[in-house]
């Protein structure tokens, strides 16, 4: 008897072991405890004898039953299906001496032999089965380590895989923002190449310019002094004229001489204009000879509006000016080309004047001639601005105020490169120029330069 | 007095002589021209010492520029005044034409009012 409790035991017991490497269910490490534990209480018993013992041998056999019925029908230990079955021909031998002992002792006596054999048979099956077990065992077992290694082996590559494809992710980042900043260059590269073609072109146009004023100077000089000459020369004859005696025809020569005198001075007068435009022609296309240095810009309108002032005054058709100066004492010292920038304020404050004495002439009396120059410090860039309150620029004009030859000043007084100078000048400042207009108003052209 | 005036411009002669058109009349002053460099060496070498008292000439000519005959004239005749005149009344010219060992620079278009007067300076000397 205590064989069958054994085999219940060492099956609990190999049962118990193999569930560290398979998770079981909660509840079978339950059966295995209670299981274990009733073998052992009935080994103790099966070794005392104790009574009744009949009824601890059927208790067995249930116990040894309930354990194979449990491996047998239980999922998770399907893979134990040989093991289960090795004891059962031993079982099945030892039940059928149990009950033929127990039914009758007589017949037992007679079939005991043949127990006996059964017996050596069942043991005989339950070593084959053993065997076949452990075989089955170690397949698995095998099976286990290949598929766990497989398991391994995909996960590491998924790892690689993962690694490759960050770095594929950052090297394509790297590559694009690459990329974006080759394209930037390259914008600026183009862009750059364009602005050198167009200075090439404007350099080439300003060489050319200044060939061809210094060509025109010089017949122009031939013509301003020859009629110089001539108008002395007739002064001359005027003089000598009342020496002769009069008559119908000195009469009309005097008519004559006073008419070429005119034709004179009006060839005079033009070639003066013509001289005017030529030299600025020059000053045009004269290369950037200055050098920007750090200038204060307030000392700089203060005497070049003075200057211009002036200037205008000592000129033909002077006018009343209130010159007002708001200037920003804060104002850092401004990278500039002072001899350009000066004619800037030069230009603006003479163009000023210019258009305030035509308004002073058709407006009434009540009108007061007023040009303001501010200065303000934009934090980046530096404010300057000239406004009159002369009569203002028409809408249909303003765009063409700073072409070159443009001009509104009436017949022959202005050379119309005042304004294109200037725009010119700020523009080599890397500055804006814009002009803001109302008719009869004012008007204000308003700088705007870099700090740098 | 002599004064030789070179310039490639022939007009300049008649603008020379009107100018000092009382000057030759009534103070004996003599303009002769020359409308080359070359040409005028060929006038200076005439005589010897030349008969010039002075001579005023223009820088950008063909052939031998102003510059040269400058120095060319001061290899021969040191003692020889020469004033220069150009259209193009920039440093550098300025330089080279004083460095060359020119007696004034007169920039086009010309100021005759202070030609005659460095006429009558070098006449009083």
């Amino acid at each position: 008897m205590i064989l069958i409790n054994l085999i219940s035991l060492s099956l609990l017991y190999y049962l118990k072991k193999s569930s560290g490497a398979r998770e079981f269910p909660e509840h079978l490490h339950r059966y295995f405890k209670y299981g274990m534990i009733a073998a052992g209480v009935l080994i103790a018993l099966g070794i005392v004898h104790a009574p009744p013992e009949i009824l601890f041998e059927l208790l067995s056999f249930v116990l040894v039953g309930a354990v194979v019925y449990l491996m047998l029908n239980t999922p998770e230990l399907s893979y134990l299906k040989t093991l289960a079955i090795t004891p059962l021909p031993i079982i099945g031998v030892r039940l059928l001496e149990y009950v033929i002992k127990t039914l009758s002792p007589a017949i037992f006596d007679i079939v005991e032999n043949y127990l006996d054999a059964a017996g050596v048979f069942a043991f005989i099956w339950a070593v084959t089965m053993w065997l076949n077990h452990r075989k089955q065992m170690k397949e698995i077992e095998i099976e286990r380590i290949i598929t766990k290694e497989q398991e391994r082996q995909l996960r590491t590559t998924e790892e690689q895989k993962n690694q490759l494809e960050t770095l594929v992710a950052e090297r394509t980042k790297e590559i694009l923002s690459q990329k974006e900043e080759l394209q930037y260059a390259l914008d600026h590269l183009r862009s750059t190449q364009e602005q050198l073609i167009q200075q090439e072109k404007l350099a080439s146009l300003g060489q050319l310019t200044a060939g061809i004023a210094h060509e025109i100077k010089n017949p122009l000089n031939f013509v301003n002094n020859f009629s110089e000459l001539s108008v002395d020369f007739l002064q001359e004859i005027s003089e000598e004229m009342p020496k002769i005696p009069d008559s119908p025809e000195k009469e009309n020569i005097l008519d004559l001489l006073e008419n070429v005198k005119s034709n004179l001075g009006k060839i005079r007068h033009h070639g003066s204009r013509a001289d005017s435009i030529v030299r600025s022609m020059l000053m045009h296309s004269r290369g950037g000879s200055g050098t920007m240095d750090p200038t204060d810009l307030n000392a700089l309108i203060r005497e070049y509006s003075n200057l211009a002032f002036h200037g205008m005054r000592a000129n033909p058709n002077p006018i009343n000016v209130d010159i007002q100066l708001s200037l920003d004492e804060t104002l850092p010292k401004v990278k500039l080309n002072a001899e350009d920038f000066s004619r800037v304020i030069l230009n603006l404050l003479k163009n000023a004047f210019d258009a305030m004495r035509d308004k002073l002439a058709t407006a009434g009396s009540d009108y007061k001639a007023r040009v303001e120059v501010r200065t303000q410090d934009l934090g980046d860039k530096v404010l300057v601005e000239v406004e009159d309150n002369g009569p203002g620029v028409p809408d249909h004009i303003k765009d063409k105020l700073l072409m070159p030859f443009f001009t509104t000043k009436k017949g022959t007084e202005g050379t119309g490169l005042g304004l294109s100078i200037t725009h010119d000048i700020v523009n080599s400042h890397e500055g804006t120029l814009e002009i803001s207009t109302e008719e009869g108003k004012f008007t204000r052209f308003t700088i705007l330069l870099p700090k740098r | 007095m002599k004064i030789l005036v070179v310039d490639d411009e022939r007009d300049v002669e008649d603008l020379f002589r009107q100018k000092f058109r009382k000057e030759i009349r009534n103070e004996g002053l003599e303009l002769l021209f020359a409308f080359s460099g070359k040409e005028a060496l060929e006038i200076l070498e005439k005589n010897r010492p030349p008969q010039v008292a002075t001579v005023f000439s223009d820088i950008n000519m063909p052939g031998m520029s102003g510059l040269e005959m400058l120095g060319i004239i001061k290899d021969r005749f040191p003692k020889l005044q020469v004033s220069m005149i150009s259209a193009y009344g920039d440093a550098d010219n300025y330089q080279k034409a004083m460095n060359s060992g020119a007696k004034g620079f007169f920039a086009k278009p010309v100021d005759f009012d202070s030609l005659k007067k460095e006429i009558r300076d070098i006449s009083k000397s």
